[in-house]
């Protein structure tokens, strides 16, 4: 069977384009370090009011934001994921593959793995430099790798989000409209920027389901509180359960031709 | 520079019945088509802009499923052994499909690992292409950095990776300049050459379609109006012109330009004869016999003779006398328009 090769040579054309764009890996590291700069300076007076402090969980500002950023950094670089099976269909890129034998589910799962390991990339990035600011990772090094799986499966479920829309839709301005209005609101209403403590209670009901908030809260607990596995286990499962069902439609989508 | 086939037909490699594409829109893009391929052949299709030629490609590749109709690929259907189809056939689209964010090289590596070639071999096919395309001394640039003819060039390379018993080349030449157009009209004549290989084109060129193609098919609005060789296809046409122009003034008096003429009429082969500008057209089965004849026959006339023009068709007239249509250029629609202008961006930079 040639299946893993071939997810490789699509993955391995997508690390090379991506460390071919040196713009792009430079933003890779800024973005999340203005975010953390530009946070912790903002909102690092609320830690000082004790209530605030209580609502977050923890008296470093930085530490409750440090997964936020991780989450979010990883959904939109999973929900963008989609705009290169665009572009691959305008340049002709897409129709040369498929013209070669290669498995039809190799395209988008190759893709996916790529994206997740950019995510990774950047998910250790942001662990550094938030270290460099004063964060302290709880669970050290274990605890990161941890928290990389779960950050892995929500990329992919977030990239086959996005690569199954772009096997029917077919301009990159219509993907991106879609995909910013189905990721704005969903951040929004989840606790990844907000601690669940200080939302109205209606806004909370919506947190509690929000798929985000079962993304965000293992990484969270991870980095503040230590191994508390009834935190770390529904989040963990549900994530499971979406990077699964987001591979087998995407890859359900290519194999019933595109184009 | 074209080989004649043998006078023995070659086995059948791509056959096609009744094969028809309507999109979802309900535009008819390939209307019933039928027609045979044989091993070793260059078999061209002429044809305007969406006229359905990539179309019919994109079947015959695997890459749309026809609504209708059926076709085989070296024995295979496209339809039920789609794998084994791909395997045995080279696609070179008219999008200039190469990676610019790859080098030259790497491009190929992913075509041979897209083939399943096994990975010890993989570089050596890569100079293998490369150097039949003359771009080794390139491989490591990026693509980015290629113009337009290089890209070109790589991408047949790549279509031609894992040796293909067929190669499949649209518009091949499209956007090219003169020079490089007849490079890759070189390197198209080579492999059929040296590697018996069957080629199967499309264009609107009729130069191309007249000095590559052993056979070509001339299709319009998704019909195939007729398969024959190019200099049977001229010969079928028929009329050549011979165009004289009498030299004027106080030189020839009407009357012996009349008289003339009426001379001419009376000559074999001379089918009619009309003005144009300030010259005579005479549409003769045999242009080239004609031309001796009449100076014969104007001889005791005394007419002054400026020049005489001999014109055999062309696959344009072909096309015209088929179509009723000179070759239009025109985009259908606003996604077509985008894509040709993305490709002729890639081509220009
Ligand atoms: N995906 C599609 N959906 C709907 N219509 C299409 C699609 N692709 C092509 N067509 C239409 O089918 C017809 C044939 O198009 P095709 O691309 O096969 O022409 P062509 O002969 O290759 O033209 P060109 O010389 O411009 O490449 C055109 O009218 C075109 O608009
Ligand atoms: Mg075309």
């Amino acid at each position: 069977m040639y299946f893993l090769s071939d997810v490789y040579y699509v993955c391995w054309r997508e690390m090379k384009r991506f460390l071919s764009q040196k713009t792009r890996i430079l933003m890779t590291v800024f973005q999340p370090l203005i975010w953390l700069v530009l946070m912790g300076n903002m909102m690092n007076g609320l830690t000082s009011n004790s209530m605030a402090a209580e609502m977050l969980g923890i008296d470093n500002y930085l530490s409750f934001m440090t997964p936020g950023i991780m989450i979010m950094t990883t959904l939109f670089s999973g929900v963008f994921g989609g705009i290169s099976i665009i572009w691959d269909r305008r340049t002709g890129f897409l129709n040369k593959m498929l013209a070669a034998p290669i498995s039809r589910a190799a395209i988008p799962l190759g893709k996916m793995i790529a994206i997740a390991i950019q995510s990774v990339f950047q998910i250790a990035v942001i662990a550094v430099i938030a270290a460099l600011f004063g964060v302290k990772f709880v669970t050290g090094m274990t605890g990161i790798l941890f928290m990389l799986v779960v950050i892995i499966l929500f990329s992919f479920g977030m990239a086959g989000i996005s690569l199954s829309l772009a096997t029917v839709i077919k301009s990159h301005e219509t993907l991106m409209a879609v995909v910013n209005f189905l990721t704005l609101p969903l951040m929004f209403t989840s606790a990844t920027i907000f601690p669940k403590l200080a939302m109205p209670s209606w806004l909370k009901v919506i947190a509690t389901w929000n798929p985000l908030t079962y993304a965000v809260e293992p990484v969270r607990t991870l980095t503040m509180k230590g191994w508390v596995w009834p935190q770390i286990i529904p989040g963990l499962a549900l994530m499971l359960i979406f990077a699964a069902v987001m591979i087998a439609v995407s890859t359900r989508q290519f194999s019933k031709s595109i184009s | 520079m074209k080989p004649e086939l043998g006078t023995r037909p070659n086995p059948i490699i791509i056959e096609v019945k009744e094969l028809s594409k309507v999109f979802p829109g309900g535009i008819t893009a390939v209307n019933k088509v039928s027609f045979s391929v044989y091993e070793g052949e260059i078999f061209g299709f002429l044809g305007p802009n969406g006229a359905g030629k990539s179309t019919t490609i994109a079947v015959l590749t695997t890459l749309l499923k026809p609504t209708g109709g059926q076709a085989f690929i070296a024995g295979f259907d496209t339809e039920k052994q789609a794998d084994r189809v791909r395997s045995v056939l080279g696609y070179v689209s008219q999008d200039l499909a190469v990676d610019d964010s790859l080098t030259g090289r790497e491009n190929l590596i992913l075509q041979a690992g897209f083939y399943h070639i096994p990975r010890n071999e993989i570089q050596y096919r890569c100079d293998e292409v490369l150097k039949l395309v003359g771009l080794e001394e390139h491989a490591g640039r990026l693509v980015e950095t290629y113009s337009g003819g290089m890209r070109k060039r790589l991408d047949i390379a790549a279509g031609l990776i894992h040796r293909p018993k067929i190669l499949f080349l649209d518009e091949p030449t499209l956007g090219l300049d003169i020079q490089t157009r007849q490079q890759v009209w070189t390197y198209i004549t080579g492999l059929r050459e040296k590697y018996n290989m069957t080629i199967f084109l499309t264009t609107h060129y009729m130069e191309e379609a007249d000095s590559l193609c052993n056979r070509i098919a001339i299709i319009d609005q998704g019909e195939i109006k007729t398969i024959d060789r190019p200099s049977k296809l001229k010969r079928e046409v028929g009329e050549e012109l011979v165009k004289i122009r009498f030299a004027g003034g106080e030189k020839n008096t009407a009357e012996e330009i009349e008289a003339a003429l009426h001379a001419i009429r009376g000559l074999p082969t001379v089918k009619s004869i009309r003005p144009e500008h300030d010259s005579q057209v005479i549409v003769s089965s045999d242009g080239e016999a004609l031309v001796p004849l009449i100076f014969e026959a104007l001889q005791p006339l005394q007419v002054k003779i400026n020049s005489v023009i001999v014109k055999k068709p062309t696959l344009d007239d072909v096309y015209l006398a088929f179509t009723g249509r000179n070759l239009r250029n025109e985009t259908a629609d606003k996604n077509q328009a985008l894509q040709s202008m993305i490709r002729m961006r890639r081509i220009r930079s």
